[in-house]
């Protein structure tokens, strides 16, 4: 079964290294805000959310995570945090928010793809 | 003389002498001016017991000193010949009869020399406490006989003398007092806090005038009103209250408040002190938004050169572990190339900006220059292709000068341009104009520079001078958000003024003006 996966941040270079990195994991389509992915998880809810915490204007990566992490309908997804944002608060307040993973920038597109593997196979 | 000195007997000295001597200093009566109130005793006591002589004798330390005295002209004598000295070792009145024929005093030096003291009687001035300071006594030049009823008087007189001692005392305790009462008061009055005197019963008693000006009325205005109200809080004992008191027009200002309870002739009373905080708080205030604006830099900033550094090592891991067509390698190199451009222009910014923020006004090397060349330069110095044939530069009337820092003006008008152009459309036009306009009453000129770009909201316009914020709407485009930062901090340092006035989607106008001269002494920000 082909697994599927949404990135989300709004740095077209980013979305298309973790595209191009996770591309040998499944399907991988990207979203340059929370409002546009939500639009996309309303049609149909991936296995893995690739989130940046910081998406400019509109609702921040943090509270989107929270708010599918609530929500039913998209509980069961995995969701991976991914920010330049790389204190030990900011991390702690990403898992605080429901996160699976908490990835920092920059990073390794190895470590990014092992990382998005685990979350795949658990 | 020698013999008479050996001879005769000093009166020993009595368990208390130093309590005594501190008491009888303490009186402030030794070498004090006469003193009719002690007088008028002596000369009674010469006349009632018909005496050449009658003293009043304070017994020093080393001396007998008269405070008051009659039929003898010297003021003190060596307390080593003192009859009083014996005397005030005693409880009742000492009588010598004939000191001739007394073995303590045949020898004195009183008794052998001109003095020629026969008879003595002395009765001892009891100021409380049996403490004797000295004597009221009466001396003749021939033996005396002294009866019972003599002793009485004398007794009484000398009762008389301590009264009198006793009544000066409590004057000058009077005195102190109303010393000490007038120093509290001033101390109130002048004092910056406003003091307040709270009954039992929770009303307003009395306060000071730093209270009546800081709650806008006088005493007996404010003492109708209830203190909870002025005072911002129930009151109560407390160490320091951070609140809003009233004053009596209603108007609120920030008080520090200490409250303390105290007893007064037995009734309870609280003592409330106020301090106006306003200045105080503000700088908290001030003090608190430096940090987290600071705070927020270093967060914002750490994010701004991770995010750069993201792209050009996860595309160049990516290239170095894959395989990519000449195509596909040549697009990634090209990522990684305008990242890197952009991480070090952002560094560079971020530089500039600490260096503005480090220098001050001192930093500054202020010199003639015309805007219309400032602006020529900056057109000319654009790096991207095509981008200075989209500039409009109106004809300026007469030369521009103004003296300025010319590569500060240099900077801030480029990033005004480089705004301008990144944020409107690739074909659009920028016009810039350079007119004279004066600025609250100070001469100077102001440039102008309108995009027909993507405009901003209202909110998006106070934002805009914030470190790191960007147009959210076109995140493709490679500023940084460090642009208009530092152009108002460069303005702020010429003393200038820089506006902005937007609709979005009906582009962006950005004026910027600069007084004739910078000011040679900025002033200091509170």
């Amino acid at each position: 079964m082909t697994r599927r996966i949404l990135v989300v941040d709004d740095q077209p270079d980013l979305r298309l290294l973790i595209r191009m990195t996770l591309r040998a994991l499944g399907e991988v389509s990207q979203a340059a805000s929370a409002e546009a992915a939500q639009a996309a998880l309303a049609v149909s809810v991936p296995d893995l959310l690739v989130l940046d915490v910081w998406l400019g204007e509109g609702i921040s990566g943090l509270a989107f995570c929270r708010q599918l992490k609530d929500d039913p309908a998209t509980r069961g997804m995995k969701i991976m945090l991914l920010s330049a944002c790389g204190q030990q608060s900011d991390v702690a307040a990403g898992m605080a928010a429901g996160a699976d993973h908490y990835m920092v920038k920059p990073f390794s597109p190895e470590t990014l793809l092992d990382a998005a593997a685990g979350l795949l196979a658990g | 003389m020698i013999m008479n000195e050996t001879l005769h007997t000093p009166a020993p000295l009595g368990p208390d002498e130093a309590r005594r001597l501190q008491v009888l200093i303490d009186l402030n009566l030794l070498d004090s001016a006469p003193d009719e109130r002690f007088d008028r005793i002596t000369r009674l006591a010469a006349r009632i017991f018909n005496v050449p002589t009658a003293l009043v004798s304070l017994i020093d330390a080393e001396r007998q000193w008269f405070k008051s005295r009659v039929g003898i002209d010297v003021p003190e004598t060596p307390r080593s010949d003192s009859f009083c000295a014996h005397a005030i070792q005693q409880d009742d009145v000492m009588v010598v009869v004939d000191a001739c024929a007394d073995a303590r005093f045949a020898n004195n030096p009183l008794v052998l020399g001109d003095a020629g003291i026969r008879f003595y009687a002395g009765s001892p001035i009891d100021v409380g406490d049996g403490v004797r300071i000295g004597t009221l006594c009466i001396v003749d030049r021939v033996p005396r006989e002294f009866g019972h009823a003599e002793r009485t008087l004398l007794r009484d007189l000398a009762g008389i003398v301590a009264n009198e001692v006793a009544a000066l005392q409590l004057k000058a305790t009077v005195e102190r007092e109303r010393r000490g009462a007038a120093a509290l008061r001033a101390l109130l009055e002048h004092l910056p806090d406003g003091v307040l005197l709270l009954g039992q019963d929770g009303k307003l008693v009395s306060c000071n005038p730093a209270a009546e000006r800081l709650f806008g009325a006088p005493c007996q205005v404010l003492s109708g009103l209830a203190p909870a109200e002025l005072l911002g809080m129930q009151p109560r004992a407390v160490a320091r209250h951070e609140g809003n008191a009233r004053r009596a027009d209603g108007a609120s200002f920030a008080a520090d408040v200490s409250i303390a309870a105290m007893a007064l002739d037995g009734q309870a009373f609280l003592v409330a002190t106020v301090r106006d905080a306003a200045w105080h708080r503000a700088e908290q205030e001030r003090v608190r938004a430096a940090n987290a604006r600071r705070h927020d830099f270093f967060r914002t900033a750490s994010h701004e050169l991770r995010t750069p550094m993201a792209s050009i090592l996860g595309f160049s891991e990516l290239m170095l572990k894959r395989e990519f067509d000449a195509a596909t390698g040549r697009e990634l190199i090209d990522i990684i190339h305008r990242q890197a451009t952009r991480l070090i222009g952002l560094v560079n910014q971020m530089l500039d900006l600490a260096r503005i923020d480090a220098g001050g006004s001192a930093q500054m090397h202020p010199a003639p220059l015309d805007l219309a060349e400032t602006m020529d330069q900056v057109i000319a110095a654009l790096e991207a292709p095509g981008q200075a044939a989209r500039i409009d530069l109106a004809p300026v009337a007469g030369p521009a000068r103004v003296t300025a820092d010319p590569l500060r003006v240099q900077q801030a008008l480029a990033n005004i341009m480089a705004n301008a152009l990144a944020y409107s459309g690739p074909d659009s036009r920028v016009r810039v104009g350079i007119a004279p306009a004066p600025h609250e009453g100070r001469a100077g000129f102001t440039i102008t520079v309108r995009d027909q770009g993507v405009g901003m909201t209202p909110e998006q316009r106070n934002q805009v001078q914030d470190a790191f914020w960007r147009a959210g709407s076109l995140p493709d485009v490679a500023g940084n958000g460090l642009g208009m930062t530092i152009v108002r901090e460069i303005v702020a340092l010429h003393c200038g003024v820089v506006d902005i006035a937007s609709t979005p989607g009906d582009g962006t106008t950005v004026t910027l003006w600069l007084p004739l001269e910078m000011p040679a002494a900025p002033e200091a920000r509170p």
